[in-house]
């Protein structure tokens, strides 16, 4: 309750938007994923929505409303270059390496030093070792991918979108973690801003004095 | 003179014998007149003479030679690349002051009576232009056959021509008064739906319409500044106006969409003219650069982009060319959400044809490809200026998280693809792709050839639809026969039963004769019964 209680107190309903991008090779499971999430589906011929790129999910959390807009990422290699385009403003990034696949969970790492580098700490980000229905096949060992999210401070998730396994706790976990780092800034701005002001630029916000860094740090040890 | 006239047989004057110089000796016709010494001064001076300019003539040919012969290294070497590069933007230059010197003229011609009252200048005038419309007929006619051999993305006249007119039908810089009035006719419509918006609004609403009025009038005095600034300013003016239409609302995020939808529309149909591509930016130089890096580009194919998508079946081939319509349609359009609107629906389709091949949802994997490859086709009119367009004065909050904003997204990665677009990233090897690009060689002319008849979607659409047209017309020209074949048996029918109903008439004609009978009997020969009628009267005379 406290926690939720600052800034924008004249919004009677007040709606967080957040944008998650989805990073990962090609066939580690991305559109799965996602697709497992919002329609709940995998390998379906009945699957509704006309594509898997771009999906939205409505959730209350807490007692808050939170519109989720998913950002599925080209994964070829040679589109590589165009990452900077598509994460740029986003509130979370969800990183998916396939556990059977070793090439994958580097590519994951390699995104991790490109997010950490443009958008700092910013960002909320998931590691996720999707396909641990095939746990037999397994290359990416536990041990080395947690140990490696924790040293990066993201999250770490095991997930299986055929099974239906640890999809919907990772977006929930997502959506509370980017809900706390928005109420943290909307703190260091003090009050007033909405979030039209929020979603606007969100580099004014960064440039903020020194001091803002501290109330955000005590903000976070206190919730 | 009289001397020489008396001249008559063989008499010689003394003079005439003397040399010519003048020295006192005599000279001889064989040394021209002169004496011997004479003679011999002159020879050689004659001769020196001549040397020197032989000398001279032997020089200035080598030079020429050495010109030609440098003139034609000149032109069997390749011409360096920057220039035609070059070339391009002298042309736009050329253009930009061309439109200047036009308007010029035009108001000019507005203004001077002779224009107008000079009929018989009008006339001829009228002649040139005939001719000139005849001779802009052939070009089109030429134009038009040159398209149906070349891939559209290949053809570079019909996009110019249609960037042309797009921006005659825009800028405000063209002077053509009825284009004008017709966009004043939008405005005015766009300005009276606003106010009926409002109206429904009530107090709301007239100040809304009174801050846009002001903030209309007070962009008008910004008009020099760069267009960051401009985009600031609106920016600035969307985010006061929904933070206050926030408190207003009570938070109700939905209808502040609704009225800053209304807001955008209004003040972006009236800013348009003075915010798109303006003279401050080079937008107009990077669109250039795109369309021509576009051009170069016509060689890639589906396949080398990894398209998933299967040109034979008709829908994905219908929806490819809805996309494409869609995406240039975008440069048509005014308000920064409706230029989006037309990314979606343009995104929209390219998701339709990709389920209709693949039978599943699209993703990202899939899209982004596709989009890269419709924007390849389409090579859409001022791509960069309405990206930054939209970048700049677009209402951030639709821009930033909805679903627009993720298609024009795609759309911005397409085109930062296709202008860093490298061998690497068509998996070609970089000889390949040199070739390619400097059109030394052509990938799908040679897959043309081996897959001729199956690979209709390397054809040009022009080429296939002329293959269908001639199948129409070989179909037709059968069927013409086939009508023309009937009509000649039915006229050898008809002839063939006329000569028959003739023999038949003149053979029952002569068979059986006409005879003509006269009269043999009295007219009431056939009255039997005359003897029963009573005898005439006979008239009897009275006496009296």
């Amino acid at each position: 309750g406290a926690r939720l209680g600052g800034g924008s107190g004249c919004c009677v309903s007040f709606c967080y938007s957040f944008k998650v991008v989805l990073l990962g090779e090609g066939c580690v499971g991305k559109t799965s994923l996602v697709l497992r999430y919002c329609e709940n589906k995998f390998n379906d011929k009945h699957i509704t929505t006309l594509q898997a790129s771009f999906l939205t999910k409505k959730l209350n959390i807490t007692g808050k409303r939170v519109n989720l807009a998913i950002w599925d990422t080209a994964g070829q290699e040679r589109f590589h270059a165009l990452g900077p385009i598509y994460y740029r403003d986003s509130n979370g990034a969800i990183l998916v390496y396939d556990v059977t696949d070793e090439d994958s969970f580097q590519k994951v790492k390699n995104w991790v030093k490109e997010l950490r580098k443009m958008l700092g700490n910013e960002i909320c980000l998931c590691i996720v070792g999707n396909k641990i229905d095939l746990e037999k096949e397994r290359h990416v060992s536990v041990e080395e991918a947690e140990g490696y999210a924790e040293s990066v401070g993201a999250k770490h998730y095991h997930t299986s979108a055929k099974l239906n396994k640890g999809i919907e706790e990772l977006f929930l976990d997502l959506c509370k973690r980017m809900m706390e780092t928005a109420q943290a800034e909307e703190r260091m701005k003090g009050n007033g801003a909405s979030q039209f002001g929020a979603a606007r630029r969100g580099v004014q916000i960064v440039d903020d004095e020194p001091q803002a860094a501290t109330a955000a740090g005590g903000c976070c040890s206190s919730g | 003179m009289s001397q020489r006239s008396e001249r008559r047989g063989i008499h010689v004057d003394q003079s005439e014998l003397l040399c010519k110089k003048g020295c006192g000796y005599y000279g001889n016709a064989a040394w021209q007149g002169l004496c011997s010494k004479c003679w011999r001064e002159e020879y050689q001076r004659a001769r020196q003479k001549q040397i020197q300019e032989d000398w001279a003539l032997a020089e200035k040919l080598q030079r020429e030679e050495e010109e030609a012969a440098y003139a034609s290294n000149q032109g069997t070497q390749p011409t360096p690349p920057n220039q035609s590069a070059l070339a391009p933007f002298s042309k736009f230059e050329e253009k930009k002051t061309n439109e200047k010197t036009r308007k010029v003229t035009t108001v000019k011609k507005f203004f001077s009576p002779s224009s107008r009252t000079t009929p018989k200048k009008a006339s001829g005038e009228r002649e040139e232009r005939v001719q000139g419309r005849r001779e802009s007929h052939g070009e089109t006619l030429l134009r038009d056959l040159r398209g149906m051999f070349t891939p559209p993305w290949e053809m570079g006249s019909p996009t110019e021509a249609l960037v042309s007119r797009l921006r005659e039908s825009h800028e405000s810089k063209t002077p053509s008064p009825s284009i004008s009035r017709q966009s004043s006719i939008e405005t005015d419509r766009v300005s009276r739906d606003f106010v009926d918006f409002l109206k429904s609004l009530q107090k709301l609403g007239r100040e809304i319409h009174k801050q846009c009025r002001v903030f209309i009038e007070s962009m008008a005095s910004k008009k020099d500044l760069s267009a960051d600034e401009l985009s600031e300013y609106v920016q600035d003016f969307y985010q006061n106006m929904s933070d206050r239409l926030l408190t207003h609302f009570k938070g109700s995020s939905e209808r502040v969409e609704c009225v800053m939808d209304q807001v955008e529309k209004y003040i972006m149909t009236r800013l348009y003219k003075s915010v798109f591509c303006p003279e401050t930016t080079d937008d107009e130089k990077k669109d250039l650069a795109t369309q021509n890096r576009i051009r170069a580009l016509h060689w890639v194919t589906i396949q080398m982009l990894c398209v998933p998508l299967d040109e034979d079946i008709p829908e994905v081939s219908d929806s490819v060319v809805k996309a494409i319509t869609d995406v240039i349609e975008m440069d048509s359009k005014r308000v920064p959400r409706d230029k989006l609107a037309c990314i979606t629906s343009c995104s929209k389709h390219i998701f339709n044809a990709i389920r209709v091949t693949k039978r599943e949802p699209a993703s990202a994997d899939d899209f982004l490809p596709t989009l890269i490859y419709i924007v390849l086709k389409a090579n859409p009119p001022r791509l960069q200026s309405n990206i930054q367009y939209i970048t700049r004065f677009c209402n951030p909050s639709r821009l930033m998280t909805g679903e627009d904003g993720y298609y024009f997204t795609n759309l911005c990665c397409a085109v930062a693809f296709i202008e860093k677009l490298d061998a690497q990233s068509l998996n070609l090897s970089p000889e390949d792709f040199e070739h390619y690009m400097s059109g030394l060689a052509s990938p799908s002319r040679v897959e043309e050839k081996s897959t001729w008849p199956q690979s209709s979607s390397l054809v040009s659409p022009g080429l296939t639809q002329m293959y269908h047209n001639l199948e129409l017309l070989t179909g037709l020209g059968e069927r013409q026969q086939q009508v023309l074949d009937g009509a000649r048996g039915l006229q050898a029918e008809m002839e063939e039963w006329q000569e028959s109903v003739k023999q038949q008439v003149h053979g029952i004609v002569e068979r059986y004769p006409l005879e003509v009978r006269p009269p043999a009997l009295p007219i009431d020969s056939e009255n039997t019964e005359n003897d029963r009628l009573p005898p005439p009267l006979t008239p009897q005379v009275f006496a009296g």
